[in-house]
């Protein structure tokens, strides 16, 4: 029991495997959907020898990382038999979470919500009005909401103290960023500063720090 | 921060859940603080000391070898 637990105390390397795994996924599925596309502007028809073999390279790999992110899967399962109460709690948030934010995601991209030039993170077109408010209101009131329970109710000091060491590093990085990229763009280096790129990097870096201070 | 945290834990036969059970903290808090990445914070440190009903700095060491230079 003991040396399972003390391999079973941090899945950090587990969940940083798992998530470069589905990362790679998602570049694989985007080759195959290129390489789909290209054909089809070339004219379509059967695909040549070369062809089966450069996809079926792709879907191997990506269902070598489908299975490798399942077995990693298994392992935290087996290592997640007793659960502390506070981790029990997190972890059903954790999936709520991703469930509510997938399910929107989804709804939104069927619903064509995203006009198709604009579908990226750093989009500055326009947006209708009732998406935004729906937007605001999820990131305004709902999410500040969740955030206070979340902080008050579920994380534990160790895991306050990773966020709290993030948001220092995020803030340095804003504040050394912001500038830097202002004053290559005025000396026509860089494009104008774009605020939402900048409100990523932040979470990404605080993600990358929390995550390290946690897991790691 | 060193500390006795893992000796004591495997004296009662404790899983890193187990303790993290009775310290209501996660599993990654224990494995932090067992392995000096987390120092916990004053009202934990007391609630471990509690636990194990042992005094503070006979569970962790802060490596400190002089006199009085306070």
């Amino acid at each position: 029991m003991f040396n399972a637990d003390e391999d079973a105390g941090s899945n950090g390397k587990r969940i940083l495997w798992m998530s470069l795994c589905g990362f790679g996924i998602i570049m694989l599925l985007g080759a195959i959907t290129g390489f789909l596309s290209a054909h089809m502007e070339e004219g379509g028809g059967p695909l040549k020898l070369s062809g089966y073999a450069i996809l079926a390279a792709f879907i191997s790999v990506a269902l070598a990382l489908a299975f490798a992110i399942w077995k990693l899967f298994r392992q935290m399962q087996q290592s997640d038999q007793k659960l502390p109460q506070r981790e029990k709690v997190y972890n059903r948030f954790l999936i709520g979470s991703f469930l509510f934010g997938g399910a929107t995601g989804l709804v939104l991209a069927l619903t064509g919500s995203f006009d198709a030039n604009e579908n990226n993170l750093f989009a500055t077109g326009d947006m209708s009005p009732v998406l935004a408010i729906i937007l605001s209101i999820a990131l305004g009131v709902i999410v500040p909401v969740i955030t206070f329970y979340w902080h008050k109710n579920v994380v534990d000091e160790q895991e306050e103290a990773a966020y709290r060491f993030g948001a220092l590093i995020a803030m340095y990085a804003f504040w050394f960023i912001a500038p830097v990229w202002w004053f290559l763009s005025r000396g026509g280096m860089l494009p104008e500063v774009n605020g939402i790129a900048l409100y990523f990097i932040t979470i990404f870096v605080t993600l990358i720090v929390w995550f390290w201070k946690k897991y790691l | 921060m060193k500390n006795q945290l893992k000796v004591l834990r495997a004296m009662r036969n404790w899983s890193q859940a187990d303790l993290g059970e009775h310290l209501d903290v996660s599993r990654q808090a224990v494995n932090a603080i067992e392995t000096g990445k987390y120092d916990p914070s004053l009202p934990l440190a007391f609630k471990i000391s509690r636990l194990f009903d042992l005094p503070i700095e006979q569970i962790f060491d802060d490596e400190f070898e002089g006199g009085n230079d306070v």
